[in-house]
């Protein structure tokens, strides 16, 4: 069997890409769903939501990321070990969504670098199921950043 | 129990001295501030053992402006008899006041007081003399303004991409004196071009 080291490094990194425990809001009873039977993220191997920053490779941002709460996801991601994704998954991370006002953040790319976005409110399992998926593909391809989760 | 009230008119608030119908069983009084320690003091003292709730409106451009509203609940317990219980008394106590008065906390009588009157200095900015810890509880505590006061532009200081007319209170048009500049003739008729009519 031959293949670069490379290579073998990220299919075992794209094979186990664990996220972090952060439900933000309503979003984040979809990300839970994601893990039931039903939809079973573990076929993917990123079926261990990780307690702690420092055991996590990727950050889903679910929810609407209030102007309190901002430093706080900024710390989580900072003591996320590299390399570490990040997914926007919603409306309100992505945007603010509908709440357009003083208490939101308006899109959390204004405060940390964003891979995959996911639209809707919420959007499916499925849908954040195949944002994991382009992540995934981003690490085998060695790519980064700001792709819309689209079907 | 279902309310046999009518609901409250729109409107009515805005004079200091008259009182909202009652929605439901809760009996409503306003007292004055220099009256409302005592008040309150009183109201410990007659068995409203449970402060429900403490909030505050802002009534601009109304004199004085906000109001204090506490919820409060008497449980009296009939002591003859275990199973007996009395009728519970709701009550509600309205109190006016102006941005910068002096409000005496409620907090060594209904420790809940605690967090609602945190809550208000938050969010309507008005503070309350001899509470323990006077902070921010919502906001970041290096925020600015108070979000809840009727001025306070729904973007937050400096973040208006378009400008917006202020609020127009259904009660200020009626009290013939719209900060918008509009007037209910001007608002029933873009009601009506809005309806295509």
């Amino acid at each position: 069997m031959l293949a670069r080291l490379d290579d073998v490094a990220r299919w075992a990194q794209s094979s186990s890409v664990w996220p972090l425990t952060m439900g933000l809001a309503c979003c984040a009873i979809e990300m839970m769903t994601v893990t039931s039977a039903e939809y079973d993220i573990a076929r993917l191997g990123s079926e261990v939501f990780r307690s702690s920053p420092r055991q996590a490779d990727l950050m889903i941002v679910s929810g609407r990321v209030a102007q309190k709460m901002a430093p706080v996801v900024k710390r989580l991601f900072d003591q996320m070990a590299d390399p570490k994704w990040v997914i926007s998954m919603g409306a309100c991370a992505s945007s603010g969504g509908v709440f357009d006002n003083y208490a939101i953040v308006q899109g959390v790319d204004t405060i940390i670098p964003v891979d995959v976005y996911v639209p809707g409110c919420p959007p499916t399992p499925d849908g954040l199921l195949y944002a994991v998926n382009l992540i995934q593909q981003q690490i085998r391809e060695g790519g980064r950043g700001g792709i819309l989760a689209r079907a | 129990m279902p309310s046999t009230q009518t609901p409250p008119i729109a409107g009515v608030a805005i004079d200091p001295t008259s009182l909202r119908p009652p929605i439901d069983d809760a009996t409503i009084e306003r007292v004055e501030r220099s009256n409302l320690r005592v008040r309150l003091e009183t109201l410990k003292a007659e068995g409203y053992t449970m402060l429900l709730d403490l909030g505050a409106v802002d009534y601009m451009p109304r004199e004085p402006r906000f109001d204090l509203v506490y919820h409060f609940l008497k449980m009296p317990i009939v002591a003859s008899s275990v199973a007996e219980v009395g009728t519970p008394k709701r009550l509600r106590v309205l109190c006016a006041v102006n941005d910068g008065d002096v409000i005496k906390t409620a907090v060594d009588l209904w420790q809940n007081a605690d967090w609602a009157e945190r809550e208000i200095f938050d969010l309507f900015g008005l503070s309350f003399q001899g509470h323990p810890d006077m902070r921010r509880i919502q906001m970041p505590y290096d925020w600015e303004g108070h979000p809840l006061r009727k001025d306070y532009p729904l973007r937050g200081p400096g973040n208006e991409r378009s400008p917006r007319p202020p609020f127009a209170l259904k009660s200020n048009v009626q009290a013939g004196t719209p900060p918008t500049g509009r007037t209910l003739e001007a608002l029933q008729e873009q009601v009506k071009k809005a309806q295509g009519k």
